[in-house]
């Protein structure tokens, strides 16, 4: 299967999925107008990638910014994710946020709770 | 007033931007990149910075999804105004744009129930809507007042005025505490 490779803007996120590896990463803000637009690809691809998914599976987000549009799509990302779960594949998000950053931590513990999927939640050292 | 009286108005009141006219994706992306340069200049960074932004963003798709026109039908007439500010203890992101009166009810409740809650009731809430809402069609999926309170941890001050039988304008204002 094709990794999927998306560049990131001012307003959408870099996307570097890694098939063979199970790494796939999501990294930069999200803030597009039009979150359809950008979400669909990637839902898709997971959606091809649940039948073959690696052993494990490590999905990386570290997101500086995203609006609430952005947040329903990647609750729709973290659900393909819990799909390979239940496949019966090691899957852990590892969800990153600037130390500081009170409310994007408690973002992911937001999402690890609706989620129910195994979450490491990871404070990284400001630029 | 003379131009120079509205100049010092503008900077007793600290205005770091006002804008009038229609939001578009274009206008978006400018005002986040004069407010990076803005943040910059007053050395504003780490959390209080992301939170004016993350404030910012919201409220400016709020006004590019949900402006009406000020004309019916006519989309560039969907006229909104942006100001942003500061005084000593806050930021204040100024929104304002015509809503149908129709909708001004549901509106209303949504901000007074938002305001309403507090902290780890805000959080409680935003997760069952996370998990149960459905997609909207304008992409706010409602999530977009809540997030603005918990982001901002301030209440959600807001007036409807009526300019017609069919249009009222609503303002919201929405603060950011500076760091102490």
């Amino acid at each position: 299967m094709d990794n999927l490779n998306i560049e990131g803007t001012k307003q959408t996120p870099e996307i570097d999925f890694d098939a063979a590896s199970g790494i796939l990463k999501i990294s930069g803000r999200s803030i597009p107008e039009n979150t359809f637009e950008f979400f669909n690809p990637v839902l898709l691809w997971l959606d091809s990638y649940a039948a073959e998914a690696p052993e494990k599976v490590i999905a990386k987000i570290n997101l500086e910014y995203f609006n609430t549009s952005s947040s329903k799509y990647i609750l729709e990302v973290l659900k393909r994710l819990k799909n390979i779960l239940h496949d019966g594949k090691d899957v852990l998000v590892q969800w990153y946020y600037e130390e500081d950053d009170e409310e994007m931590m408690e973002t992911g513990e937001d999402y690890e709770d609706v989620s129910g999927l195994p979450f490491e939640i990871i404070a990284v050292e400001e630029d | 007033m003379n131009t120079y009286e509205k100049f010092r108005k503008m900077m007793d009141n600290h205005i770091m931007l006002s804008f009038k006219g229609e939001i578009t994706s274009d206008i978006i992306n400018m005002v986040l990149q004069i407010m990076e340069t803005r943040l910059d200049a007053v050395a504003e960074k780490g959390s209080v910075r992301k939170k004016i932004f993350n404030v910012l963003v919201e409220c400016m798709q709020n006004l590019y999804h949900h402006s009406e026109p000020e004309v019916p039908g006519q989309i560039h007439t969907r006229r909104a105004m942006l100001e942003l500010s500061f005084n000593e203890d806050y930021y204040f992101i100024l929104t304002g744009n015509y809503i149908k009166n129709k909708e001004i009810k549901r509106l209303k409740e949504r901000i007074d129930r938002v305001n309403s809650l507090s902290k780890e009731e805000l959080r409680k809430y935003y997760r069952e809507i996370l998990d149960n809402n459905r997609i909207s069609d304008k992409g706010g999926a409602d999530l977009g007042m809540i997030d603005m309170a918990r982001k901002s941890g301030q209440k959600l001050d807001y007036n409807f005025t009526e300019v017609n039988d069919e249009l009222s304008f609503f303002d919201l204002t929405v603060k950011v505490a500076k760091k102490k």
